[in-house]
């Protein structure tokens, strides 16, 4: 088949994007709800506080895995043709999981956290049913499956048009001494990244919840706890990292529009998404430094790697669009502003998250509000930053190059801004302060920095709230025309 | 040539395991990663042997026939039937009869010609099946079979855990190194059959 025929599937990504935007601002409305419940604003039964953590966390992870699957999609569909029947099954799992999350957590009143760590689902001394676990867990099975179905769709023909995982990965370049001009472009680079670590990080997933499942069902069935919780985290930690992997191509294929400059994929990019595809799964056990029952070596390669994984990122994506975007006469709209927000506040997230990663500081900061505060920074500035760039990147007027800045958009952009820095600065400094994390009732010490921290996620919503608006005008405005 | 040697082959596996009964099933490692495994294999063969291999199916059909193999493998994954194969001879019959023709020489036929997505999505939930079998059998907390001790059943689950292991490094690594021919014939639609 020819180039020209390969076209990206504009119509269902859009129509994924737009999910994505309500979901984002109605879990972002159960945050806000949260917060302001620590702070007294308003009174919030523990048990309910301890469903929405759980719809809010396991909510956000899977739409910000959902939408980076919709930006991965899209431009992975301009080099190769993708099927679009894999797509609606991907979404319809999706969905039908969605469906069965809520429906635990509302209807049975599921409350174990996103982490659905054993044996919390199934010990939940009469706070909700095993069935409601199960219903979970059978919930996350279903996206589990979708998200495998996205990449046999991903990775089926980029194996078939580029030879292989290994040259898609660009290791010619690397190892052979091919030239970078016969490398894969970077999308495809970060695309089959990827679909190696998060189908890895699926499987493994995938098993730990049906062991998780058995032991629901017929409780005989024993989990070891320790082997549970190594196998959840290395599925999460990889899940929600991907969100922000597959995101960062829109960059990668966005900026140069308005830069004209392409991004390349020199020999350093293809180091870099190769060392990537190693410590998102080696990396880990920074989540199991409490865990001293754990091999010594395992927790120091944790905080090694935790040094490193900054590395490619910062040195790479975060210094090349620098360098792309310096000196180039590219004009400002809202997509490019919130792209490059999206890499900035990925990079400067990523360094309270190196800190507590260090077994020293881990001891004192594990359970405290800076956890939240470090990966709010690089989801909130980082990956939605991105699909709202995405997004407003979509429904644009004319070419990329001539857009600009409407005060509206300024407005829009600086209340979001605004508000994500300060609500997530109020968490690292009340986790600096040593105030926990996941506590529904907070001591009256700690009400003062809860209510400045509302005040700030309330800007958030309302600017999010002005993004999806604008978004869902702009398709509207589309369809007409 | 080929033909004969794969007719052979096939005739020695299915009489092997007919022969050597007693000893292959006295221990479930073997009665399930070797035995089973053998007969499907000796169906591939005598598949191979014969003019079928060179049929052209219609895709719903070679999905159709590739979906009959799996659901023949989840049956004889049953350890009720496992258990019954050794008591009853009907069902032992059964196991001889349909392992080389339902699952082998269906997926002979069939596998090449089914849809790519089909073949990926079957081989990783192989993989977590094999996984998921290990675990039961490892930390079930009762005896499955009544002909086969706990200690057997757990040895058995270690060698489906291994086999899960062996079957995901065996499936990947051609994914990161294809041979020319695989990618090669990305162009045209027609998959040739090529064992
Ligand atoms: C207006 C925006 C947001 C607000 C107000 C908000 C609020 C909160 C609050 C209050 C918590 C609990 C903190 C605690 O443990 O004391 C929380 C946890 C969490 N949030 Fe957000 N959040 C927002 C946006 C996001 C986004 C965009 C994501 C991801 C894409 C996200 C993912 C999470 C996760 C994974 C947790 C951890 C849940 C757990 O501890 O089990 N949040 N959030
Ligand atoms: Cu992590």
């Amino acid at each position: 088949m020819s180039e020209a025929e390969i076209k990206p599937h504009a119509g269902a990504v859009k129509f994924t994007m737009l999910l994505s935007g309500l979901v984002f601002v109605l879990m972002m409305a159960l945050g806000l709800i949260m917060r302001a419940a620590q702070g007294e604003f308003i009174e919030l039964d523990p048990a309910l506080f301890y469903q929405i953590l759980t719809a809010h966390g396991a909510g956000m992870v899977g739409v910000a895995g959902l939408s980076g699957a919709a930006i991965m999609w899209y431009f992975v569909g301009r080099y190769v043709q993708l099927s679009a029947a894999m797509y609606w099954a991907f979404l319809g799992l999706f969905l039908l999981g969605v469906v069965l999350i809520l429906s635990a957590i509302f209807l049975g009143e599921f409350g174990g956290a996103w982490t659905f760590l054993f044996p919390l689902p199934a010990i939940a001394g009469g706070a909700w049913e095993p069935w409601a676990a199960a219903t979970f867990i059978l919930g996350y099975v279903s996206i589990g499956v979708g998200f495998l179905l996205y990449y046999l769709a991903i990775g089926y023909p980029v194996i078939k048009r580029y030879g292989g995982l290994a040259r898609a990965l660009g290791w010619h370049v690397v190892f052979a001494g091919a030239d970078p001009a016969d490398g894969p472009p970077p999308t495809i680079i970060a695309a089959a990244a990827v679909t190696v670590f998060n189908t890895l990080g699926t499987v493994v997933g995938a098993a730990v919840l049906v062991a998780s499942l058995v032991h629901l069902l017929v409780p005989g069935f024993a989990v070891d706890a320790l082997l549970a919780k190594n196998a959840i985290y290395f599925f999460g930690h990889v899940f929600i990292n991907a969100s922000i992997y597959m995101a960062v191509i829109a960059v990668y294929e966005i900026v140069p529009e308005y830069t004209g400059r392409p991004w390349k994929s020199s020999r350093p990019f293809i180091i870099a998404w190769s060392a990537i595809l190693l410590f998102v799964m080696a990396v880990y056990p920074h989540h199991l430094q409490q865990d001293v029952v754990m091999p010594g070596w395992i927790l120091v390669m944790g905080q090694v790697v935790s040094y490193l994984n900054g590395v490619p990122l910062l040195a790479v994506t975060a210094f090349s669009l620098g360098v792309y975007l310096h000196g180039s006469k590219a004009r400002w709209d809202l997509g490019l502003s919130l792209l490059v927000l999206g890499v900035g506040g990925w990079s400067i997230g990523a360094i309270p998250a190196i800190i507590d990663g260090m077994l020293v500081v881990n001891k004192v900061m594990h359970n405290t509000q800076w956890v939240p505060g470090h990966f709010h920074i690089y989801l909130l500035l980082g990956e939605v930053a991105m699909s709202f760039g995405f997004m407003a990147w979509l429904v644009r007027k004319g070419q990329a190059s001539e857009a600009g800045m409407s005060t509206l958009d300024k407005a829009t952009f600086g209340t979001y801004l605004v508000g994500a820095a300060g609500f997530t600065m109020v968490f690292l400094i009340s986790g600096a302060l040593s105030v926990p994390r996941r506590w529904a009732v907070h001591l009256p010490g700690w009400i003062l920095q809860d209510r400045i921290g509302t005040l700030f996620a309330a800007l958030v919503v309302l600017s999010t709230l002005a993004l999806v608006l604008k978004y869902a005008v702009g398709l509207g405005r589309g369809q007409r025309s | 040539m080929t033909r004969t040697l794969f007719a052979v082959l096939s005739a020695v596996l299915f009489s092997g395991c007919v022969v050597f009964r007693g000893e292959l099933e006295a221990d479930p490692v073997t009665h399930m990663l070797l035995q089973l495994p053998a007969l499907a294999l000796a169906g591939v063969l005598l598949l191979l042997a014969t003019d079928l291999r060179f049929v052209k199916l219609p895709a719903y059909f070679a999905n159709a026939i590739t979906l009959v193999a799996v659901f023949a493998v989840f049956f004889w994954m049953l350890p009720r039937y496992i258990d019954a194969s050794l008591i009853n001879p009907f069902v032992e019959f059964a196991k001889f009869l349909t392992l080389p023709t339902l699952v082998g020489a269906s997926l002979a036929l069939a596998w090449r010609q089914a849809h790519p997505f089909l073949r990926g999505f079957l081989k990783a939930n192989a993989i977590s099946m094999l996984g998921v079998l290990g675990f039961l059998y490892i930390h079930a907390p009762l005896r499955i079979c009544n002909s086969y001790l706990v200690s057997d059943q757990q040895r058995l689950g270690y060698g489906f855990l291994i086999a899960a292991i062996a079957v995901s490094l065996a499936w990947t690594f051609p994914l990161f190194f294809p041979s020319p021919s695989e990618t090669g014939a990305s162009q045209s639609k027609t998959n040739k059959v090529t064992v």
